[in-house]
């Protein structure tokens, strides 16, 4: 345990600019441009539910519709934030066990008595805890930072919504439901991850091209065995349950899109929240085979990445 | 048994090329043991095969332990410093002490700081910044921080100028080594180290071709400053090599009575390199 927490240190004390300050950069960015859209952006011109607020005061259940609205929504302008985080999860693989092949410094780390297995999962840990943690930290107070500019600038039209909000429990739920939905993520992601340090742990150099050179140019072989040569290959089986299982699937919320889950009609019909049920039916993707067939593959990937950190020589 | 590695028939292949070609050897504890060859002859695999970075064939034996199948544990006594396992360039010197302290339960960070005290490195300074020496420094204060029986060092001191290189042999022996360490240590700089060498073992080919004391080699080898009027007799004794130097011929012999050689002039005892350039010669031709 002591050994973990130091291994994940170590991990934070070389990945800091890119899974901390990356993050914090651009939601500083977003943060802005969203103030700006509050405060200098086009007045009289604020649709809310389709009702228009820029002008007259908002009360009652109109009031009440757009603090629901609002509290169940604000997190959106997060999504930025982590598609960006898809990006950092992938390099961060890609590097994570390259790097230390690449600078030498595995012969250093191998002379500490530290397991292989030890180092290679503070690794994933990092990927699937840590980093989409620090992300999610972030992009819950940029968000309520715009929330709050936003009120602001509401106020000045001469509606308060800030006491609706903070009654709101949707404001409080959508922040810990993301946080909730962290195992659904990593679940979701080791395919990617797995496939991600392993290529890292056994190319030798180029590990972006072995890693999305790979899939995609054995997809468009296969495509073109099956259109030119009239083979049985599916390609479309094989990209939708290889390829995007493992080059896409540390983006937040590839699960809605392997799964096929229908958000919106489920909202229609059963008139839930839309947080709570992206919220269910994420977590309702785990009843399905394929999250765990990836999950499996996922596992045995890393384990491969582990064997190759301990037999493979460096020259 | 004190022995501290015990090593029987290591055989390694790269591809079609030979690393190893059934090297044995003993390594008692309390030694400092300079383990020398040519480029290429198999060291550097030997110190990789011991500290379990490799795969090979033979029997080894670390501490008592199998570099194989027990690295993780073995590592708990054995450090090393290799040229080639440098630090990472994001690393701090503050971070590096925390992580070692961290991870390693036999690191004492009092002994540490002490060192680096001594240096010119700063709590917050990163390795990219640092000189290539003061990077060795570093190392050398985390290694020797730790309570360790064994000490592997490959090329430690490449690179490094002179002044930096006495100061981590004079280190190591006055801050580090006691009776219940070993060193083992490869360098192509002999000269350097062979006053503080205990036992020398010379590899060749993959072979261990000589295991010994300094005192045996002492004792064994003689080299004398042979009167051109001995050359002859001399020669008919078989020296190991002859170089002429100042119009002098200087034969090495081995195994031959110093009371015998006596009678031919002025004897000594060879360096560890006339040693080497004597037994190695014609590796490269």
């Amino acid at each position: 345990m002591k050994t973990m927490k130091w291994l994940i240190k170590r991990e934070m004390w070389e990945n800091k600019g890119m899974l901390l300050w990356t993050p914090v950069v651009i939601s500083s960015a977003v943060a802005t441009l969203g103030l700006v859209a509050a405060f200098i952006g086009k007045h009289g011109d604020w649709e809310v539910n389709g009702r228009n607020i820029g002008s007259v005061t908002v009360e009652g259940t109109a009031r009440a519709n757009i603090a629901d609205t609002m509290a169940q929504a604000y997190m959106a302008s997060s999504i930025p934030l982590l598609m960006v985080l898809s990006f950092l999860v992938f390099f961060y693989c890609l590097g994570a066990l390259h790097d230390e092949r690449r600078d030498r410094s595995l012969l250093f780390w191998k002379s500490l008595p530290v397991s292989d297995l030890t180092t290679v999962l503070s690794k994933v840990l990092m990927a699937v805890v840590v980093a989409p943690l620090i992300t999610l930290g972030i992009a819950v107070v940029m968000s309520l930072v715009i929330l709050a500019a936003g009120c602001m600038a509401l106020m000045a039209h001469g509606t308060n919504m800030f006491g609706a909000l903070l009654l709101s429990p949707d404001l409080y739920l959508t922040p810990l439901r993301m946080v909730a939905l962290l195992p659904v993520y990593a679940l979701w992601a080791l395919p990617t991850v797995g496939w991600l340090l392993m290529v890292s742990s056994w190319a030798r150099s180029k590990v972006f091209l072995w890693a999305v050179g790979t899939p995609v140019i054995s997809a468009l072989l296969m495509l073109w065995a099956e259109k030119g040569l009239h083979l049985g290959f599916d390609t479309a089986w094989y990209t939708a349950n290889i390829v995007d299982r493992i080059l896409l699937g540390v983006v937040p919320g590839s699960w809605l899109m392997f799964d096929r889950v229908h958000i919106m009609l489920e909202h229609e019909e059963h008139k839930l929240a839309i947080p709570q049920t992206i919220f269910n039916e994420s977590w309702g993707t785990l009843a399905g085979i394929n999250v765990w067939v990836g999950a499996a593959a996922g596992v045995a990937m890393i384990a491969t990445a582990v064997w190759m950190r301990r037999r493979r020589e460096e020259a | 048994m004190s022995a501290i590695i015990s090593a029987a028939n290591l055989r390694k292949q790269y591809g079609k090329s030979t690393a190893l070609d059934g090297a044995s050897f003993q390594v008692e504890a309390g030694r400092i043991v300079g383990l020398i060859g040519p480029n290429g002859s198999g060291k550097t695999t030997t110190l990789k095969a011991i500290l379990g970075l490799t795969p090979f064939d033979g029997e080894l034996s670390v501490l008592g332990m199998d570099p194989r199948t027990q690295r993780e544990q073995l590592m708990n006594d054995v450090c090393f410093i290799a040229d080639v396992a440098i630090l990472p360039r994001w690393l701090k010197v503050k971070d590096a002490i925390a992580f070692v302290e961290g991870v390693h339960p036999r690191f004492d960070r009092a002994k540490a700081e002490k060192y680096i005290a001594r240096t010119k490195l700063t709590p917050d300074m990163k390795v990219k910044a640092m000189s290539k020496g003061m990077v060795v420094q570093l190392h050398l204060a985390l290694v020797m921080a730790i309570d360790a029986k064994l000490l592997v060092l490959d090329e430690p001191t490449l690179g490094l100028d002179i002044l930096y290189r006495k100061q981590f042999y004079q280190n190591l022996l006055e801050d580090y080594f006691d009776e219940n360490k070993t060193i083992l240590i490869t360098t192509h700089q002999i000269e350097e180290v062979e006053h503080i060498l205990t036992d020398l073992l010379f590899i060749e080919d993959g072979r261990i071709s000589l295991a010994a004391s300094m005192d045996e080699v002492g004792e064994r080898f003689t080299e004398v400053m042979v009167e051109p009027q001995f050359i002859a007799a001399a020669n008919a004794l078989q020296p190991l090599s002859q170089r002429t130097v100042f119009g002098k011929a200087i034969m090495l012999f081995d195994g031959v009575a110093r009371q015998q050689l006596s009678n031919f002039g002025e004897l000594r005892t060879p360096s560890v390199a006339d040693l080497f350039v004597a037994t190695m010669k014609g590796t490269y031709a």
